[in-house]
This record gives structure tokens, C-alpha cells and sequence, in this order.
């Protein structure tokens, strides 16, 4: 998918392209992504949810496994994520750096690992599962003591979230310039990547992720930091929104996610399920339920749930009859129960654009106030900036994130933009593609990386050996 | 199947078909040729088979015979000058250079050696700093210009009570940070001062109450230290244009404009659909509304213009025109306009409306009485007759001094040519002008033809005494004009000398008369009393002159001699009479006269002046006498008369 241009001819006079064959990492609450600037997909894309499994026969505790091909059901495993969910940004640093690891070492460079076959887990021999994922601490913490440094050969760039902080900004340059020896680092913003991907250097970007939404305007390429506007409408915000749904309809619904299932036989629509449960001779931890629910409601979201897509709201009289009257989308449960949804598909999502249709929700702090809509945060951004940059902003909104690849998401913010700025010119731009749209801040930072106007603007190693990590907050403003 | 098809099957002659076969041959063999081309692109060919080469289709070629090795790419480093420190060597594929010496090892400016030097290192010997390229993206590289200003400068001309120095520094600071992207820094400006970060830092003392900057604050004090510092550097004086320019503009930057500008585009993007699109369609209304009144005026002042519309605008109300008086004026107005109306021109159309005529009582505002205004109507139409006179003779617009400074300065509608121009241009003025064209040499001819034929020959005569020829060679106005004038004096001189010629015979006559009777009477009596002794019986000649000289001693006694018929006689005795001093002017400007006639003509090379001036004297002589003769016949007459008492 990823091939790169051919090398006969070196067209830098085209797009000023110069590979320095740098590495791009963009950390997500869902997701972390990494691979190589000017591809146009990250290589590698792990969940940033990781397995701990607790050793019982050594002292060291428990040891991280990384990658959804590690996740399935086992004793004493525990599923955790290395990101904060409210803030998308990173909270476990020792742990975030043994995912970056693995990507960026083990999967981005993977002849690294075989020139080093005492390294790698294979040799281990701890447990007898083949596990290759990458070990844990210990084994970074001696090719840090090697001579040479992991990435000495390549540039990184980071991306972040807008907000940030310091500490975390200087942390990130550490790790990067201490333990895997870069001669180049950048830190850029995602909103800013997210424009770069769309091809715009000022831009009003909406980032509906899957912890957060965040709209943020980008001018020249840079953030306005009084415009960041964040919110908890996302993807996992409506993965609660189903779950109450189901809750509430009259065959209560269960979402057993496939783990669950031994066997199942076809039964009618609506009728209740006839599946054979699996049976765990261990307990298993309440977190990878809950991981394994998550990637349920994912699918349900990716085939099921729909947006309203306007012009008025959801709840105007008339719209439901007219849902109902459309045909609907079937959705087989693991456990074989299917259902037809109509109406419910639409009314789960509106909660993003109407405060007061969202359905109850089990704790307090899920539910969101009118100020954390879609449409009252773009309003409460382009509030933020001057004057005279709103109409060229409206004019340019970016689309970005995961949860945007809802259908109709777009042409609901269209309708809800238009209603809001009737005289204004409002337009959309959204990738087609679902790459495009899941990787957005990546594919940003793949491009800026590879720009040849670009190379004037890395963090070189000798600058931070003189500086210190403080340099990251003078130069990646 | 065709008609040659059919006729050959019937074995009919063949009429016309023959080429038939043969141009099927002709394509079939074209197709043939021109294989790989598109049917349809050779059908565009028609009969004449397309031009292009027929590629010749043979076995590929062996690949590997004729290939070259394959070209070698190394991963060069190169540094990039934009950037503030040099250190950073970055690695990218280049193409390998044939030429190149394989020099020392690798110098160690790779901070961690390289991984893969295995593979490289064949290639990787050239990377010596001294040669190591630099980046072609350096040169996009661009700063902006920030003032810079010293501590004594800052006092001297910076200094500002909202502003400290420090905060001025941390705006410049910014302002180059930021590449003067005025959103982003004041989206980051977050100035400080300096007791508020120690309060911060030791997180003991609430943090000051800073008041915000607002985005015009920035800018308008980075423009004041921006242009204060170009005056400084260069006195404004000496700045060349562009400084001149960006002075000016810099130090015209209002904050309150800009805020009140910006509230209004903030209103601005409130607006709903609707009044959007309303606010929409009334500019386009007003800008149509516009561009029709601008159409509109200049058709009506056209309209006037051919009208010569005399008076009012519409905007005047029309009690003027309401009482039978009023409307007579205006009938006047139109009638006299009217007359005028054809020699009027077009011309003069941006100010139509000052036309003397037509802003006549318009001028004066509506608050004015109505009498007053009817006073003034009818004074203007008075002044409409007069000047549309004026304006028909075509001189001066403005010929009534008292209308214009009573409206104000209105500019005459013509300039007022100078005789000077008015030669220049020919332009001349007429009462009255006959209809149709005319030669001016008519005018000439007239006055000859008129004449009897004695009378033609004698003029003739004179004409060519004078050296002017009877016919003109170039009849301009103002030859022509004077050829009038010197063929009116020819009359009169010609009349003159009929004259003197008569008074000659007769004076002879009576000479001869008294020798006779003096002859008789043996004596030799004085004239005078001659004369007086002839008194009883002077014939009803001398009577005549009598008449004549009492006439023209103004002694309008008694004449009871003067007999009805000898009055014409005695008429032009005293006409002669009264001319003899007109004569002698007329007679200089004869010469004059002819000199600029001849200078005209211009037949001969030279005015003969000699001549013209013998012809003086010799008219002067001629008449002279004459008038002597006359005088002396008045006195004597005047005598006679005064014994006749």
C-alpha cells in the first residue's frame, strides 16, 4: 500500500520533498501509529491498550505484551492503556516508551532485530507461546546501555495533543534523545498534522477521535492556543451511548463480545440468543470485558450507527417517522441474536449535535452539556480567534479522526454550520479515504518530515545537549 | 451492392464508374500499410493515405545486452545552512557521482557511527565537511525585519506610558518569533512583567492583574516603534517612496478604526440567511439605481441641450408657470428658444445647465416670494429674447453682465474670441445671411454688372491704371472686402471727376463768354466786379452754384432763383463738395488699400509705389484746381448773393 515513489528520479523540484529517512510517531487514547515520513499509511498501528500479564514465577512482577494479536483472553491478564483517557495524552511514561519501542524498533526496523538475535524475545524462552512483542524495560534499558543508540539514524517527529503540557513535551524530546539517540526531534501538534494532511496551512481542524473531539484552528501552521476546544464526544463516549441504548430496549440487549461464545446457531430477528457460552476455568479481568466490549461497539458504530444528517435536528417532528418509514440496517451479535435497528441507529449519535437528546448515562461525567456539542464547540473556537480569520476558517474545516467516519457526520456539521453562519461561506474537507481520515495527524507528519524545507526546523542532538529538554518548548511553539 | 456492382452483373457499359475498383485497391493497400493505427484514424485520411511512417513491429530486444549497470545511489549527508546551528548532518539518497576520488575513510561527524557502514561503505568516502552540499531547501530560508532599538533610543523616542520597556522587548521578541503573524502572537502574547513572574515563581504573591493586550494594542504600538525607528534611522524627509509609503501607512494605523471595523464584520457574521440575501439585493439595487440616474442625467441633459430648454429644473416647483403671466413668459422663452434652437450646438454638455437661458429663474431658491419669482421670470425671459439673439449671431454667450454675477459664477458658455482671433479663425458674425452659398466674387461681379457699360469700361479703366485686375485671383474674405471698398472709391472718384470735368467746361465757358463781352465793352473790368456787373443776368448756372455754395455756407437765405430742376445738380455740387475732405482720406486709403490688394493678388512682383503715388498727386492735382474753382465760384456767389440784397 505504502509504495514508495520510484527511485529513477528524485522529483524534490515537485512537491520540495528531501527524505532523510525520518520516523513519524502519533500517540492516540485508541491507537498509537508509527512508521516512516513520506509513506502514505503509518507501517505499524497498535491499539494503546496493552496486556499486563502478571508473572507468578518471577519477581519482577508483570510484564506488558503489545499489540492486538497479544490481547485474547488468559489468567491474570489485565488490559490497561498507556494514555489518559480525559486528556489524550500520555500518563504511563514507562510504558509508553515500551510501546513506542516495540513499534519503532521492533516492527519499523526488523533486520535491527535479527542482526541481534540475543536480543530479541525470541531466544527468551520465558513463555512458550512465541510471543515476539517486545519484552519489557529491561531489554530497552540494555540497548540503551549499547554502544550504539536504537535510532541514531533517524529523525523522529512526535505528535501531541494542542494542550499539552511542558513536562510532558520535555519528556517526550528525553526519551528520545537520551534512550533512543536521535539526531533530529520535532514535536508538532496535531491539528497542525491534520491541516498538513489536507493540504492547508490554516485550517479550523475537528478532530472526533475516540476519547475526545477537539476543534482547533490552525493558522500558518500554527495552533491558536486560545481556540483549543476539547470534549468527551467521541467514540468511546458513544460506545456508552449504545450500551445505555441497549440497556434500555425491551429485550434488554447483552453484548457478549465473541470471546464469550462457544457456539451459535442462526435464530430469527429479535429472537433471543441460543449460543453456548464458553466456559473459563480462570477469572478473567473486568478490563479486557471491557476491551473486548469496546471493539464490539466499534463494529456496531463502523455498520450500524448512523448521524441525522440534518437540515434541523433529530428530535424535530417528523424526522423519526421518516427514519422509520426508510429501511433499516441488520446486526448480528457474536452470540447470533440479530436485530434490525432503524430509528435507535440515528438517535445514539444525536447527542453530539443536541445536547438534550443524548440518552441517560451511568455516570455523571459522561453526560455532556450543551457547550460540549460539535457545533457549540466550533462556535466556542472561532469565538477564540480574530475577527478577520473566521470567514477564511469556515472556509476551510478539516475533518479528521476515526468517529467523523460515521455516515452522515459530515453533512450533519454542514447543515449545522450553515444554520449557524447563514451568511458565510462554510466548506468541509474531509479525506475520502478511511486512512486518510483515522491516520490524518500522521499523514501530517509523515509529509512535514519529508519536506526539504523541513530539515531547518529539527531539534538537533547538539542543540539539546546544549539547551536541555527546555528547548522544546522555545522552538515547537 | 452497387450500381457498378449491378451494372456489371447486367453487363452494362460502365459509365463513370471506373475509378471505383481502383480506389478500393488504394485504401486496402493504405490499411495494409498502416497497421496499428486506429480504423477511424485512418479513415480520416479519406482517399489519400495518411502520412505517418508505419512503426515496424520486430522482436523485442534482448534486455540485458545493451543495458547499462544500474545506476548507484548512496545516502549522502548534507547540511542545511538555514539552520541556526550547524551541527545537524541529515542523510539522504543521491545519486552516486561517477567522478569521485576514493579518499580518506569517514571523518566521524556521525554522532553514532552508522549501523549499516557495511553497505556503505563503499560509497560513503567523499563526506568530508569542507564538500558536503547543502541543502537546496536553505535558501527558502526568510526572517522578517524587526526594529531594533538601543536603551538610549527606547528613551529618547519609544518611551510610552502604557508600554515598559521590557513589554516592548518581549513584543519585538514575538514579532519575530511569529513572522509578524499578528493572529498567532496575540494568540501567545503573555507578557509577565517582571515582579509578576517573581510572584509566580515563588507562588507566594497573587499574581498581578495584567490587563490584555488586544490584538490592535500590539499592533499599533509595533508600528509606532517600527515607524519611529525608520525616522530615526532616516529622517522622513529623505525616504525614497517605498520607506515614504510604509512610513505613511504605518503611522496612520488607528486602533479604534480597526476595532470598530472589526465589530462591525463580527456583526456581520451573525446575520441570518435572510438578511444576507436582503442586504444582498438592496446593494444590487443601489448600485443599478445608481448606474441609471447617471444614464438617466446625461440623457436629459442631452434632451435639454437640444431643446435649449430655457428654464427650470424638475426639482423647481412650477407656481411659476401657474398664472397666465408667468406662462406667457415661458411661451416666449420656448418661441425664442425655439428660434434659435437650429443654430444651437450640441456641444458643452457637461455643463448643460449652465446655459444662461435655462437657469434663469431656476437659480433663484424656492424660499423667494412668489412675485418676486414672477418679477424674476419675466426679467429672465427678457434677457431670453435678447440672448437668444445673442446667441444666433454666435459671438458671446454672456452678452448681459447683470445676469451672471446675479446667479453666480457661471462660466459663458463660449469663450469670447478677440478680433485678433476671430481673424485668426475666421470667424465672422452676420446680421442677416442670404440663403444658399454664394462666390464672393459674385459680390465683385455685382457691383460691376450693375454698372452701365460706360460706366464698366471706365472702372475697368481705372483698374487696370491702378494695375488690379478686374477679375481676383484669390478671393478671400478679406480681399474680397477691400476690392468692395477700392471699387466703391473708384465710383467715387470717377463721379468726382465727372464733376470737376462739368464745373472745367462750364468755368471755360463763361471765360469765353465775359472775353466776348469784354471785347465789346473795350475795357478790361476786375473779375469781381465783372462779376457783380453780370450779377442781373448770371444765367441759372451760376444761380446753381450760387445755391450750392449759399448751401454750403449754411446760409439758407432767400433763393427764390433755385429753380426745382437744377436741385440734383446743385445736390451734387454740394455732395462733391462736402467729399473733398473725405476725398483726400479716401483717396490714402485707396492707396493703402491697393497695396494690400495687390499684396493679396499679388499678380505683379512688386506694389508699384512710385506709381501710386504720382497717381495721388495726380489726382490731387486733378482736383485740386477743381476745388480751387469752386471755392472762388463761392465766394463770388456768396457776393452776388449779398448784392442781390
Amino acid at each position: 500500500m505504502a509504495q514508495p515513489l520510484t527511485t529513477a528520479s528524485v522529483p524534490t523540484d515537485i512537491y520540495g520533498g528531501d527524505e532523510v529517512s525520518a520516523l513519524v510517531l502519533d500517540a492516540g487514547y485508541c491507537s498509537t501509529r508509527a512508521g516512516f515520513a513520506g509513506e502514505d499509511v503509518p507501517k505499524s498501528v497498535l491499539p494503546s491498550f496493552y496486556g499486563s500479564i502478571k508473572d507468578t514465577n518471577a519477581a519482577s512482577g508483570s510484564r506488558n505484551v503489545f499489540g492486538e494479536d497479544y490481547l485474547f483472553a488468559r489468567p491474570d491478564f489485565e488490559i490497561k492503556n498507556y494514555m489518559s483517557r480525559t486528556e489524550s495524552v500520555v500518563e504511563d511514561w514507562d510504558t509508553a516508551v515500551q510501546v513506542w519501542e516495540s513499534m519503532l524498533l521492533d516492527r519499523l526496523q526488523p533486520e535491527r532485530r535479527q542482526t541481534q538475535p540475543s536480543k530479541n524475545g525470541l531466544n527468551d524462552g520465558a513463555d512458550g507461546e512465541g510471543d515476539v512483542s517486545m519484552e519489557d524495560a529491561a531489554i530497552s534499558a540494555e540497548n540503551a546501555e549499547n554502544a550504539e543508540k536504537p535510532l541514531a539514524e533517524s529523525p523522529l517527529l512526535m505528535t501531541e495533543a494542542p494542550w499539552n503540557q511542558g513536562k510532558a513535551r520535555e519528556k517526550a524530546i528525553e526519551i528520545a534523545m537520551e534512550n533512543w539517540g536521535c539526531p533530529a526531534f520535532w514535536l508538532s501538534r496535531t491539528p497542525v498534522c491534520a491541516a498538513f494532511a489536507a493540504g492547508k496551512a490554516s485550517a479550523l481542524v475537528v478532530d472526533v477521535g475516540g476519547a475526545n473531539t477537539s476543534v482547533t484552528a490552525v493558522h500558518d501552521g500554527m495552533i491558536l492556543k486560545r481556540s483549543i476546544q476539547k470534549s468527551h464526544v467521541g467514540g468511546i463516549w458513544l460506545s456508552n451511548q449504545i450500551r445505555s441504548m441497549f440497556d434500555s430496549s425491551d429485550p434488554k440487549i447483552e453484548v457478549r463480545p465473541s470471546y464469550m461464545i462457544e457456539s451459535k446457531v442462526p435464530v430469527d430477528a429479535g429472537a433471543p440468543s441460543q449460543a453456548v457460552l464458553r466456559k473459563l476455568n480462570y477469572e478473567l479481568h473486568p478490563s479486557y470485558r471491557a476491551y473486548e466490549d469496546e471493539r464490539l461497539l466499534t463494529e456496531y458504530k463502523e455498520s450500524v450507527v448512523e448521524v441525522w444528517r440534518g437540515p434541523g435536528r433529530y428530535s424535530n417532528p417528523g424526522n423519526e417517522d421518516l427514519v422509520k418509514t426508510q429501511p433499516g440496517r441488520i446486526f448480528e451479535m457474536p452470540d447470533g441474536s440479530n436485530q434490525m435497528w432503524r430509528e435507535q441507529r440515528f438517535r445514539v449519535s444525536e447527542g453530539m449535535w443536541d445536547e438534550t437528546a443524548q440518552l441517560p448515562t451511568a455516570s455523571e461525567e459522561e453526560r455532556i452539556t450543551k457547550a460540549q456539542t460539535v457545533p457549540e464547540l466550533i462556535r466556542a473556537c472561532l469565538n477564540a480567534v480574530d475577527v478577520d480569520l473566521r470567514p477564511n476558517l469556515l472556509g476551510n474545516i478539516v475533518v479528521t479522526g476515526g468517529t467523523s467516519l460515521l455516515n452522515g457526520f459530515n453533512d450533519r456539521l454542514n447543515n449545522e454550520l450553515m444554520a449557524m453562519y447563514p451568511g458565510m461561506r462554510v466548506k468541509l474537507h474531509a479525506a475520502g479515504l478511511t486512512t486518510e481520515r483515522r491516520f490524518g495527524a500522521w499523514i501530517g507528519g509523515s509529509i512535514l518530515a519529508s519536506l526539504g524545507t523541513f530539515h531547518q526546523m529539527w531539534i538537533s542532538k547538539k542543540e539539546y545537549d546544549e539547551n536541555g529538554a527546555g528547548i522544546v518548548e522555545k522552538r515547537c511553539k | 451492392m452497387t450500381s457498378h456492382d449491378v451494372r456489371e452483373m447486367l453487363n452494362l457499359p460502365n459509365e463513370g464508374g471506373g475509378s471505383r475498383p481502383a480506389k478500393k485497391q488504394k485504401t486496402s493497400i493504405a490499411r495494409q500499410n498502416l497497421k496499428g493505427l486506429a480504423r477511424e484514424v485512418q479513415n480520416l485520411g479519406g482517399d489519400n493515405p495518411i502520412a505517418i511512417v508505419p512503426e515496424i513491429s520486430s522482436f523485442k530486444k534482448r534486455r540485458f545486452g545493451s543495458r547499462k549497470p544500474a545506476a548507484r545511489w548512496e545516502m549522502r549527508p548534507f547540511r542545511n545552512s538555514a539552520r541556526g546551528d550547524e551541527s545537524l548532518i541529515l542523510r539522504h539518497w543521491r545519486r552516486k557521482t561517477d567522478v569521485q576520488p576514493p579518499t580518506a575513510p569517514q571523518p566521524d561527524q556521525q554522532q553514532n557511527g552508522q549501523p549499516d557502514e557495511d553497505k556503505m561503505d563503499a560509497d560513503n568516502g567523499e563526506s568530508k565537511p569542507e564538500e558536503m552540499e547543502d541543502s537546496s531547501f536553505a535558501k527558502f530560508n526568510v526572517k522578517v525585519d524587526v526594529p531594533q532599538y538601543s536603551e538610549d533610543q527606547y528613551n529618547s523616542t519609544l518611551a510610552n506610558k502604557d508600554w515598559t520597556k521590557d513589554e516592548t522587548d518581549y513584543l519585538m521578541e514575538a514579532v519575530r518569533d511569529y513572522d509578524l503573524r499578528w493572529p498567532i502572537i496575540w494568540d501567545r502574547y503573555d507578557y509577565q512583567s517582571k515582579d509578576g513572574d517573581a510572584s509566580t515563581d515563588a507562588n507566594t504573591a497573587v499574581v498581578q492583574a495584567r490587563k490584555p493586550r488586544t490584538l490592535e494594542d500590539l499592533k499599533a504600538r509595533y508600528y509606532e516603534v517600527a515607524a519611529k525607528m525608520m525616522a530615526v534611522q532616516r529622517p522622513v524627509q529623505y525616504m525614497n517612496q517605498a520607506e515614504y509609503n510604509l512610513h505613511e501607512i504605518m503611522t496612520s494605523f488607528k486602533p479604534e478604526d480597526e476595532i470598530r471595523r472589526k465589530k462591525f464584520a463580527e456583526a456581520q457574521m451573525g446575520r441570518s440567511k435572510e438578511e444576507a440575501r436582503e442586504e444582498e439585493s438592496l446593494l444590487l439595487e443601489v448600485r443599478r439605481i445608481l448606474a441609471r440616474t447617471e444614464k438617466f442625467n446625461q440623457e436629459r441633459r442631452e434632451l435639454y441641450n437640444r431643446l435649449d430648454y430655457p428654464t427650470t429644473e424638475t426639482t423647481q416647483d412650477l407656481s411659476t408657470f401657474k398664472t397666465s403671466n408667468g406662462l406667457h413668459t415661458l411661451l416666449q422663452n420656448l418661441m425664442t428658444a425655439d428660434k434659435s434652437k437650429k443654430r444651437k450646438s450640441l456641444m458643452g454638455t457637461a455643463d448643460g445647465q449652465s446655459t444662461p437661458a435655462s437657469a434663469g429663474p431656476s437659480a433663484q431658491p424656492g424660499s423667494t416670494p412668489l412675485a418676486e419669482q414672477r418679477r424674476e421670470s419675466i426679467a429672465a425671459s427678457a434677457s431670453g429674447h435678447g440672448h437668444g439673439r445673442h446667441d444666433s449671431t454666435a459671438s458671446t454667450a454672456d452678452a448681459r453682465p447683470e445676469k451672471p454675477t446675479k446667479k453666480g459664477a457661471q462660466p459663458p458658455e463660449r469663450r469670447k474670441l478677440t478680433e485678433q482671433e476671430e481673424l485668426t479663425y475666421g470667424v465672422s458674425t452676420h446680421d442677416r445671411l442670404p440663403s444658399g452659398p454664394t462666390f464672393r466674387y459674385d459680390r465683385i461681379n455685382k457691383i460691376l454688372t450693375t454698372k452701365s457699360n460706360a460706366q464698366h469700361a471706365r472702372i475697368t479703366n481705372t483698374l487696370n491704371e491702378l494695375d488690379v485686375p478686374a477679375r481676383l485671383t484669390m478671393p478671400t474674405k478679406a480681399v474680397v472686402d477691400q476690392m468692395e471698398h477700392l471699387l466703391i472709391n473708384i465710383q467715387t472718384l470717377l463721379d468726382l471727376k465727372k464733376l470737376s470735368d462739368k464745373f472745367d467746361a462750364e468755368i471755360k465757358l463763361e471765360k469765353a463768354k465775359k472775353a466776348e463781352k469784354d471785347k465789346a465793352a473795350g475795357i478790361v473790368p476786375q473779375p469781381a466786379a465783372a462779376e457783380s456787373a453780370t450779377k442781373g443776368n448770371s444765367n441759372g448756372e451760376t444761380a446753381k452754384v450760387n445755391g450750392a455754395a449759399k448751401k454750403d455756407g449754411k446760409k439758407a437765405g432767400g433763393e427764390a432763383a433755385t429753380s426745382s430742376t437744377e436741385k440734383p445738380a446743385a445736390g451734387e455740387g454740394a455732395n462733391g463738395d462736402k467729399d473733398t475732405p473725405q476725398e483726400g482720406a479716401s483717396k490714402h486709403r485707396l492707396t493703402s488699400l491697393l497695396v494690400t490688394v495687390r499684396g493679396r493678388t499679388m499678380k505683379m512682383p512688386l506694389p508699384k509705389k512710385p506709381k501710386i503715388k504720382m497717381l495721388r498727386m495726380g489726382s490731387s492735382k486733378r482736383l485740386a484746381p477743381g476745388k480751387k474753382r469752386m471755392r472762388d465760384l463761392a465766394a463770388v456767389a456768396d457776393k452776388s448773393a449779398l448784392q442781390a440784397y
